[in-house]
């Protein structure tokens, strides 16, 4: 071995240890105030309850979970909730793709403006987005006076405090990640295959059957994926714009935790709903590990 | 004649979604505008009236410059720990580097509820609920794999020769990385801090769990009002809001275009 290899072998690990020193920030952030934090929520899901505080301090028990197992009204939510989600999740991945795939076809500036139609309601606040449902769906609201006012109702039609309320404010929340995920897949698609497929004799419906959703599957998981595990926690959309038969887990859990000072109850039913949240991106993962990750996207 | 049919209603469908998209919050904008004290659109009379009142509503103003100190603090945190992950997995290490970043996107898949309720109980612990600090951390932990994703899509796009060379001719890491590297990435650099300070100033639901009375941001302000019944000021705030939203889009797209906007993020 001569003293050069040695020399570069040295280099190689300083350069080594370099590379892991920079890591450090990031794993302090996500173990230290992420992982760490989540064991102490589940701590706490072990813990005693009590009717004249928080939680028994270092004590230990399964009442929070018995609570989860044995309430009626925790089981009507929990079902609610995953049934609120499936359905959000159907229709914010339909819009995702149809939107996605209309960006995509489309040139010029109509694609540069329905991309930043899409990134703008991706960075607005949920409150505004929120305010202007209340604002357009409500029985005195923009669309129903539009409605009203052209004679397509004698009535108005009732959008909020209601399921579709709940659905509508939820999916105002989701649908842009639908959209850019699945365009952010859809854009790597090279134009020469769909004009080949074309040229072969596939009209366009058939183009979109055959070519384009086998391409944007990935793009379509990550979409579904966010979808879901954002709806299995929707909290604002549901309290603003739902009825008292649209609660969701995330407003019982806010309740338990906020109003009622039950701690361990509110900690048991949060780490449930974490486990529904890790099952789904797991089965995800899993499926999608044939066709490409779902963390490339 | 069939496919031209098909081709008219899906251009008509898009024209639909986009109109539902962005029409409700043009239609937030325009009842800033009206000069009555109940939120009606079309606007009746144009008046900046609102304008004025938000200016000295101590609340808002206070609830303005929380959101802005919690986005320039996460913007902040979540740069310093974006980059230098985005540096450390610059060679691909195989399932190290997969590893580091599923840890790093996680919580962006955990409900902001969760992740709220679980800083919420952690933080009292420490009597940090309702700091500034608990919120920094919070929208950080959203914050940090975007600034790492898009980071390491600017590192991936360097070449990174140019750098070997400037410590070839003798430049100390340090100087080859702000002199050589930096200017090279700048615009994607800027992109990532660009969409680590939207993230905090939109975030709502952590903020609403982990905010107390002096800390409480812009959003959560906001809700508290809607939660009473519809006021003139929201119109005003979330138009706000919108513009410095657009604002920054419109920074971004200057820098990287659009296309890379919608795709990196």
């Amino acid at each position: 071995m001569s003293a050069i290899d040695r020399r570069s072998g040295i280099d190689a690990l300083v350069e080594r240890w370099r590379l892991i020193a920079l890591l450090i920030p990031l794993l302090a952030l996500d173990l230290g105030l992420f992982a760490l934090p989540m064991g102490y929520l589940l701590r706490i899901s072990f813990a005693g309850r009590t009717p004249g505080g928080a939680f028994v301090e270092g004590s230990w028990s399964l009442d929070g979970y018995r609570y989860v197992l044995d309430s009626a009204l925790v089981h009507e939510i929990l079902a609610f909730t995953l049934l609120f989600g499936v359905l959000v999740t159907v229709l914010s991945v339909a819009i995702g793709v149809v939107y996605a795939y209309g960006t995509r076809r489309a040139s010029g500036w109509q694609r540069t403006l329905l991309l930043s139609g899409a990134v703008l309601s991706l960075f607005t606040t949920l409150v505004v987005k929120l305010f202007a449902v209340v604002l357009v769906f409500s029985p005195v609201g923009v669309l129903n006076d539009l409605l009203l006012w052209v004679s397509v109702l004698d009535d108005p039609l009732l959008l909020i405090d209601n399921l579709i309320g709940a659905v509508l404010a939820q999916l105002y929340i989701v649908v842009p990640y639908s959209i850019l995920a699945v365009y952010a897949v859809l854009s790597t698609l090279e134009e020469t295959v769909v004009e080949a497929a074309l040229d072969l004799g596939a009209d366009r419906p058939r183009v979109f059957r055959e070519v384009i959703l086998p391409h944007v599957r990935p793009g379509i998981a990550v979409g579904a994926v966010i979808s879901f595990t954002w709806t299995v926690g929707a909290y604002a959309g549901p309290l603003l714009l739902g009825s008292g038969s649209e609660r969701t887990i995330g407003v019982l859990v806010s309740e338990l935790l906020l109003s009622r000072f039950d701690w361990p109850a509110a900690a048991a039913l949060a780490v449930v709903t974490i486990a529904i949240v890790f099952a789904v991106l797991l089965a995800a993962l899993l499926r999608l590990d044939s066709g490409g990750g779902a963390l490339d996207a | 004649m069939r496919e031209s049919a098909i081709n008219w209603a899906f251009r008509l469908l898009i024209t639909v979604l986009f109109a539902f998209l962005i029409l409700p919050l043009i239609i937030v904008v325009a009842t800033a505008f009206d000069a009555s004290g109940a939120v009606v659109f079309p606007p009746e009379a144009f008046s900046l009236r609102w304008f004025g009142v938000l200016l000295e509503s101590p609340d808002w103003m206070r609830s303005i410059a929380n959101s802005l100190l919690v986005a320039t603090g996460t913007t902040a945190l979540s740069m310093a720990v974006g980059v230098t992950a985005a540096l450390g997995t610059r060679r691909p290490d195989g399932s190290v580097g997969k590893a580091l970043t599923a840890l790093a996107v996680l919580p962006l898949f955990v409900p902001g509820i969760v992740i709220g309720v679980t800083l919420l109980t952690f933080f009292s612990r420490f009597d940090l609920q309702g700091s500034y600090l608990a919120l920094v951390v919070a929208h950080s932990l959203w914050a940090t794999p975007l600034t790492f994703s898009v980071s390491q899509a600017t590192f991936a796009r360097f070449d990174w020769t140019i750098q070997e060379a400037a410590l070839d001719l003798g430049a100390s890491p340090t100087r080859a990385f702000l002199e050589v590297v930096v200017p090279d990435v700048r615009a994607g650099l800027l992109v990532a801090a660009l969409v680590a300070f939207v993230v905090s100033l939109q975030e709502f639901v952590m903020a609403l769990f982990l905010s107390g009375p002096d800390t409480r941001t812009v959003p959560v302000q906001a809700w508290n009002s809607l939660r009473q019944g519809l006021d003139p000021l929201v119109s005003v705030v979330s138009t706000a809001l919108l513009v410095a939203v657009v604002v920054l889009v419109l920074v971004g797209s200057v820098a990287v275009g659009v296309e890379r906007l919608a795709t990196d993020a």
